[in-house]
C-alpha cells in the first residue's frame, strides 16, 4: 500500500513537471526563457512527462525492475524519502516559477553580469543576426523586432545594411571631422527598416555593431532612429543605459548589451522598464574604435517587444 | 519576490533573478535528461547484457580501448552506469574495461554529443563537441589501462562483486547467463511498461541532482558579481582548477551539463572543457556511487588522478587548440 502511494507521488511529480512545461509553452512565457530552437523540445518533453507519469503511477508496483532483482539499479525506487524529495525538488520549484517568476531579470543581474564590451566577440548561433568581423552582410532577419513590418522593407542580402546601425543624424555635419562618423551613405539606407512613424527602427545590437562597422555608421548617418530597450539609470539624471539581453541558448546565458543614452532632463521611468527612445546616434573615436551614444529627442514607456531577448 | 539579499558587495541575491535563470536552465536541460533516461530504460529492458560483452575484443588492450566506445551504442549517463558496470564485472568483465566504460560512457555517447553541440551553438560547436568526446575517451582509456596494473581485489570493495579467481586477471569476456540483463521473461507490453518505469526512476534519480545543480548555477550566475571571479578566469591553471572544482560541487548530469558550462562565459573555453570532462567522471554524487563498487582509497585516488590529468591536458594543451577561437 505504501509502495503504491509513493508510486503515485512519483507519477504526480512527473505529470506536474510536464504540466509546468506545457503551461509555459502554451502561454507563450517560454519565449522569454529559451532560444526558439529549444522551444519545441519543451513541448515534446511536456507531453512525454505527462504520459510516462500516468503509466508510472498506474503500473503495478510489484513489477520486477531492471536487470536482476537482487541488483536493481533503482533500489530506492519505492523509498518514501526519495518520492518526497523528488516532489519538492522537481515539481515544487517549477510550480513556484509558474506563480512567482516575472520572466525577466532585474537590474542586479544585469550589473552583476557586466556589459558586453565588444559585440563582435559575442558568441552567437549560426544563422542568427549576430555577425563576425569578417561578415560584410547583416541578414534582414536581424532587423529590429520592434519595427513596423508594414512600413519597412526587407533589406537585400547583399547590402551592408540589413542590420540597423547608427544613424547619427546629429553628426551629419560633424561627420566629416570625426573619423568615427562617415559621410552620408549612397542611398542604400532606403532599405533600412522603418517604424510606424517613419523613423528608422533599430535594435541595440545594430548600434553596437556599427561601432566597428564603417558601412553601418555611414548608412545610419543623419537618420532619426527609434530603439526599444530596458531603462537602466546612469550616474546622473541626464544619461541612462538602454539595455537588451542577448542569449545563445537560454536566459541563463544572457549577456547584457547596452547603449548609452543622453537626455535633456530627468525622467520618470522604472528601473528595467521598457522604453522607446527616438533620437540620433553619435559616434566618437576612442583609440582604434568608435563608441556610440544615443542623443534622445524623446523617451517614452512602451510595451515589451514580442521577443524580449535578442539572439 | 522583491526581497533582495546583499550579503556583501559582490553578492546580491533576488528571487526574480534566481527564478528566471533557474527556470531557463530547467526548461532547457530537463528534456535532455528525459531523453537520456528513456534510452537508458529501453536498453535496460530490451538489450541483453551479452550483447554488450559480446562485442568486446578478446585481447585485453583492445577490449579496454573498445570499452571506451561502448557508450556510443549504449548511452548511459553517470547516474545509471555504476550498477551496470558492477553487474558486468560480476559476470566476468575485466575491471579495466569496466572502469573505462564507466568513465567514458557518460561522455562518449550520442546524447551528450548532441547536447554539447546544441549548448555551444555559436561557440565552435563541432570543435567543442569533438574535443569533449576525444578527451573523455582518452582520459577514460588512460584510467582503464592504469587500473590494469592493479589486482582487482585491491580495487574492488569487498563483497561488491563475485569474480571467480581464475578470471580476476584475465581479459576474456564471459557471456552473461540467459535473461540476466533482460531480467525477466515478459511480453513486449510488459517490457515496455518496465522500460518506462526504469526510465522514470532514472529520470528522478538524475533530475534531482540536475535541479540542485541548476539552482547553484542560477545563484552563481545572477547573484555573484562576475567581476569578483574574473581573476580566477584570467589565469589558465587557476581557471581550469576552478571550473573542475565547480563541477565537483554541482554534480550535474552529463546530458545537460554543457548547457551550464556554456553559461560560464567569463571562463576560457578550455577551462569549461575541463568542467565538462571532469564533471561526468567524478563529482560528489559519483564519489558515493563509486564507493558502492570500489574501495574508498581507490575512489579518492581515482578522483585525484582524474583531476590532475584533465587539469594538465586542458590548461597546458587545449589552450593551444583553442588559440584564435575567440571563445
Amino acid at each position: 500500500m505504501r509502495a503504491k502511494l509513493f508510486n503515485l507521488v512519483n507519477g504526480i511529480t512527473l505529470i506536474g513537471v510536464g504540466a509546468v512545461l506545457l503551461d509555459f509553452f502554451f502561454t507563450g512565457r517560454l519565449d522569454q526563457y529559451l532560444h526558439p530552437q529549444f522551444r519545441p523540445w519543451t513541448l515534446v518533453a511536456g507531453v512525454i512527462f505527462c504520459v510516462v507519469g500516468i503509466v508510472y503511477a498506474a503500473a503495478k508496483t510489484n513489477a520486477r525492475c531492471c536487470i536482476d532483482g537482487e541488483e536493481c539499479v533503482h533500489q530506492n525506487a519505492n523509498s518514501p524519502v526519495r518520492a518526497v524529495v523528488a516532489f519538492f525538488v522537481l515539481f515544487v520549484p517549477l510550480a513556484a516559477g509558474v506563480a512567482l517568476s516575472k520572466d525577466s531579470y532585474d537590474q542586479h543581474a544585469v550589473l552583476n553580469r557586466g556589459f558586453v564590451q565588444d559585440i563582435t566577440k559575442l558568441a552567437s548561433r549560426s544563422g542568427s543576426p549576430a555577425r563576425t568581423q569578417n561578415d560584410q552582410v547583416i541578414p534582414p532577419e536581424a532587423l529590429g523586432a520592434d519595427m513596423d513590418e508594414r512600413a519597412s522593407e526587407p533589406l537585400p542580402q547583399d547590402t551592408p545594411s540589413s542590420q540597423p546601425g547608427p544613424d547619427a543624424a546629429a553628426n551629419g555635419a560633424t561627420g566629416q571631422a570625426n573619423p568615427a562618423v562617415p559621410s552620408p551613405d549612397d542611398g542604400s539606407s532606403q532599405y533600412l527598416p522603418k517604424a510606424a512613424d517613419g523613423n528608422v527602427a533599430l535594435e541595440v545590437t545594430d548600434l553596437l555593431y556599427a561601432e566597428s562597422e564603417d558601412s553601418l555608421r555611414k548608412m545610419f548617418a543623419d537618420k532619426t532612429i527609434e530603439v526599444i530597450g530596458q531603462y537602466l539609470p546612469g550616474s546622473d539624471a541626464k544619461q541612462f543605459k538602454l539595455v537588451r539581453m542577448f542569449i545563445v541558448c537560454c536566459a541563463a546565458d544572457a549577456r547584457p548589451l547596452a547603449v548609452p543614452v543622453e537626455v535633456s532632463g530627468p525622467m520618470t521611468v522604472t528601473e528595467m522598464g521598457w522604453v522607446k527612445v527616438v533620437g540620433k546616434a553619435t559616434f566618437t573615436q576612442k583609440g582604434d574604435r568608435s563608441h556610440v551614444v544615443l542623443q534622445a529627442d524623446k523617451v517614452e514607456s512602451t510595451d515589451p517587444p514580442a521577443e524580449a531577448m535578442l539572439y | 519576490m522583491q526581497a533582495k539579499y546583499a550579503l556583501m558587495s559582490w553578492f546580491t541575491f533576488t528571487w526574480q533573478n534566481f527564478l528566471f535563470s533557474f527556470l531557463a536552465l530547467a526548461f532547457e536541460g530537463l528534456p535532455f535528461v528525459l531523453v537520456g533516461s528513456l534510452i537508458s530504460g529501453a536498453i535496460a529492458a530490451f538489450v541483453p547484457s551479452k550483447i554488450i560483452t559480446g562485442i568486446l575484443p578478446k585481447n585485453g588492450l583492445l577490449a579496454t580501448l573498445a570499452s571506451g566506445l561502448l557508450g556510443l551504442c549504449f548511452p548511459v549517463c553517470e547516474c545509471g552506469i555504476v550498477p551496470v558496470v558492477r553487474r558486468l564485472i560480476n559476470k566476468g568483465l575485466p575491471v579495466s574495461c569496466g572502469v573505462t566504460f564507466m568513465l567514458a560512457s557518460p561522455i562518449v555517447n550520442p546524447i551528450v554529443a548532441f547536447s554539447t553541440f546544441a549548448a555551444f551553438r555559436g561557440q565552435a560547436p563541432w570543435l567543442n563537441m569533438w574535443t569533449r568526446l576525444v578527451l573523455g575517451y582518452f582520459v577514460a582509456v588512460v584510467a582503464g589501462l592504469t587500473v590494469r596494473q592493479f589486482k582487482p581485489e585491491s580495487i574492488l570493495r569487498k563483497g561488491a562483486v563475485k569474480i571467480p579467481a581464475r578470471k580476476r586477471l584475465a581479459f576474456s569476456i564471459s557471456p552473461l547467463p540467459d535473461a540476466a540483463m533482460n531480467g525477466f521473461e515478459a511480453t513486449f507490453p510488459e517490457k515496455l511498461i518496465a522500460a518506462v518505469r526504469m526510465a522514470c526512476d532514472d529520470f528522478i534519480d538524475t533530475a534531482i541532482y540536475f535541479m540542485i545543480g541548476a539552482a547553484v548555477a542560477a545563484t552563481f550566475n545572477t547573484a555573484v558579481d562576475q567581476q569578483i571571479i574574473l581573476p580566477l578566469a584570467l589565469e589558465p591553471t587557476l581557471s581550469t582548477v576552478s571550473m573542475m572544482a565547480i563541477a565537483l560541487v554541482l554534480t550535474l548530469c552529463s546530458t545537460s551539463d554543457a548547457f551550464i558550462a556554456a553559461t560560464f562565459v567569463s571562463f576560457p573555453i578550455f577551462a569549461r572543457m575541463a568542467f565538462m570532462v571532469f564533471g561526468p567522471m567524478f563529482d560528489l554524487k559519483l564519489f558515493f556511487l563509486y564507493s558502492v563498487l570500489f574501495k574508498k582509497r581507490f575512489v579518492i585516488g581515482l578522483g585525484i588522478g582524474l583531476f590532475v590529468l584533465i587539469g594538465l591536458i586542458c590548461s597546458r594543451l587545449l589552450i593551444y587548440l583553442y588559440a584564435g577561437q575567440a571563445l
